[in-house]
């Protein structure tokens, strides 16, 4: 029993819920604002979706890849989707249309990943890097470089689509956005799919070692593709809700944004090295980051410090992370060591 | 796949070759450019122009390929060159009379210490991957964002102009007829050279990036040489962002994120093996040219900025592809020929 709990202890998403309540009330004890369910919906709402960019970036991190050309990748699926609605004057009262777009080519573009990753073993980061420029030059000089802001209907409206909408009785305005149901569904979906199916546990087997996964009899090549196309969709998903969110069509957003992203699910203890990492630690990271950037100002840092704390913050979560893997690491060490003898 | 011996041959074999084909590609990228544009591009307005923007990116690339010779990479490049010149820009912008009259002791003094403060950086990074163990990836993306917003937090993110006269006449200025950048590029990579070359400093970084474990056996300190590798990268990052400052007589905290995507692509097309234990300085220089003519070029023939950023990511992902075919049909050539024997 007492093993058990040490156990769940030490476990990353216990400290990060640990870290969430601190800070929470620390924040809270500076300014009563914090503990309102409009702020509580308004964190979920910011966070939508980079928690759907945070569960592709888990299952390539997982896999023992990385990936920065995600933010490029849906923000390209976003804004071709909506010049294509305007283009071909599509049926701008559905909602449908635009988003199966936008998961198609995620889709597309991730496949350009899985051939620079699978098809000819490029490092992850070299060839993201890569295909991220790609991605971005060719959105920029030929889909087009203009801001677009009467984006279709549909989406539009999307944007102010409310599950629960009500005044409190401070007089402000408390929404939950429909969106929480959507995503709720992805991520279950995606630990399910994780945790249950044979694809997910083959991309913990190639993040846990390539060889080892190869002498499994599972086709490395196959996870791969599916992983970059998977994550691509998803990110073109993100993109296209974005869009819709924002109400504008910006080819210039999003970019840069991948930090942040990587930043929650390496603090959600995902490990960089691959072969670890699950969907509840993204989410609670993913929180956390935001719940810290929505609030910082509360806290009284300001907004020209921001990126500097989140800084703050990576570096000591990459730090804990580290020292707790060296220390498991001598652990195994000293336990050989005493077996040989 | 080939083992690390046999990469480390075949790759020591083929050294020159590298370099050589380089030169080729140089060639070829100067005789097309100048056919193309023989007003713009083929003018002496355009070389000197291009001669004083080669040296801040090859300094840098020269950076990214000091850690990626011992297999790990420095993302932070761009974030400590801004900051030490933002450093540097603004201790000379305080001491300056209204006239923006300065001495060059105070000159010398906001120069070593942004030089410093690019070291202190790189001191950051090398604790974190060499005492730490932490991957060099995730060590310097979040050290990127500390460094970054610690330099956006201290000038409110805005830049800092009009630099002193005496220090914007050393970036602009010529030395024996020659930009004095381009001279302080050649000797930093005279002395980068030597240093990987010649020192036994230089044979351990080659040795830990060939086989990490070998070199950990041989107990020759990989963890220093690897501290090292990124206090140097530190330095170099500096010295590069004090001559970008010194040429644009202006710092800021978002000067040339693009460099880092640039610096890698030139590091890779240069010849250096992103794995660790490859590459030469003179490729790197030589990349360094054959993207900057790309660049004029582009520019000559009023090709947007954009289709340039989809070449550098293009040319990342083809060299690579590139190596890996070349590779293969290597492979496959020694295995038939010591079958036919």
């Amino acid at each position: 029993m007492k093993i058990n709990f040490k156990k769940l202890l030490s476990r990353n998403e216990t400290v990060l819920i640990f870290a969430i309540v601190i800070f929470a009330f620390v924040i809270g004890s500076k300014s009563p604002e914090f503990f309102t369910l409009a702020n509580l919906f308004d964190i979920l709402r910011s966070s939508f979706v980079q928690l759907l960019f945070a569960l592709g970036v888990l299952i390539v991190i997982i896999s023992g890849g990385i990936d920065v050309s995600f933010p490029i990748v849906g923000i390209f699926a976003g804004y071709t989707a909506v010049v294509i609605m305007q283009k071909f004057e599509l049926n701008g009262e559905s909602l449908l249309i635009p988003i199966v777009l936008a998961i198609v080519i995620g889709v597309l573009l991730g496949g350009f990943n899985a051939i620079a990753i699978a098809g000819f073993g490029i490092p992850t980061l070299i060839a993201t890097l890569g295909t991220a420029g790609v991605f971005r030059g060719v959105m920029l000089s030929f889909v087009g470089a203009s801001f677009i802001s009467d984006i279709p209907i549909a989406l539009d409206k999307f944007s102010t689509a409310d599950l629960i909408k009500f005044e409190s009785e401070a007089g402000t305005l408390v929404r939950l956005h429909v969106l929480v149901i959507p995503i709720a569904v992805i991520t279950v979906l995606i630990s399910l799919m994780l945790s249950r199916t044979f694809f997910g546990r083959s991309i913990y087997a190639l993040g846990g070692g390539v060889e080892s996964t190869r002498r499994l009899g599972i086709s490395v090549k196959r996870t791969q593709t599916k992983i970059y196309m998977l994550v691509g969709g998803l990110s073109g998903l993100a993109g296209i809700l974005y869009v819709s969110l924002q109400r504008k069509a910006n080819p210039y957003d999003l970019a840069g944004s991948e930090l942040d992203v990587i930043a929650a699910v390496v603090l959600g203890g995902a490990s960089i090295m691959g072969g670890y990492g699950t969907v509840f630690g993204t989410v609670l990271g993913v929180l956390f980051i935001n719940m810290i950037k929505n609030n910082l100002v509360l806290l009284g840092v300001s907004s020209s410090w921001q990126r500097a704390a989140v800084g703050v913050l990576l570096v000591i979560g990459i730090t804990i992370q580290a020292i707790s893997e060296n220390r498991k690491n001598r652990q195994r060490r000293s336990a050989t060591e005493t077996e040989g003898e | 796949m080939s083992n690390s011996l046999q990469r480390f041959t075949t790759s020591g074999l083929l050294s020159d070759r590298k370099v050589t084909q380089l030169m080729g590609f140089t060639v070829l990228t100067f005789v097309v450019f100048s056919y193309f544009s023989s007003d713009i591009f083929f003018s002496r307005e355009n070389f000197q122009s291009m001669a004083y923007q080669v040296p801040e990116v090859a300094i840098l690339s020269i950076a990214v390929m000091l850690s990626m010779l011992t297999g790990g990479i420095d993302l932070s490049i761009v974030g400590i060159s801004n900051a030490a010149a933002l450093m540097a820009a603004y201790i000379m912008t305080q001491n300056m009379t209204d006239e923006g009259k300065i001495s060059n002791t105070w000159i010398l003094i906001a120069c070593l210490l942004g030089i410093s403060l690019g070291l202190a950086c790189g001191v950051i990074n090398a604790v974190l991957i060499s005492i730490l163990n932490v991957t060099p990836i995730l060590a310097t993306l979040a050290t990127m964002t500390l460094f970054n917003g610690i330099a956006i937090g201290i000038t409110n993110g805005e830049s800092i102009s009009s630099l002193p006269e005496q220090f914007v006449r050393i970036g602009n200025g010529t030395f024996f007829g020659i930009p004095t950048p381009f001279v302080l590029m050649i000797m930093i990579a005279i002395v980068v050279g030597f240093i990987i070359n010649r020192t036994s400093l230089g044979l351990k970084v080659f040795l830990i990036g060939t086989n990490r474990k070998a070199a950990q056996y041989s107990v020759m300190g990989d963890r220093k040489v690897i501290a090292w590798t990124y206090i140097l990268s530190g330095f170099l990052s500096s010295l590069a962002g004090l001559i970008i400052a010194s040429r644009t007589s202006a710092a800021s905290p978002d000067f040339g994120n693009s460099y880092i995507l640039l610096a890698i692509v030139i590091v890779v097309l240069g010849g250096v093996n992103p794995m660790g234990g490859f590459g030469t300085v003179t490729g790197v220089i030589l990349a360094t040219i054959v993207l900057q003519m790309v660049a004029s070029g582009f520019n000559a023939l009023r090709f947007s900025q954009f289709l340039y950023l989809a070449a550098q990511g293009g040319v990342l992902v083809l060299v690579m592809m590139l190596n890996v075919v070349l590779e293969r049909i290597r492979v496959s050539k020694s295995i038939n020929k010591s079958l036919g024997s």
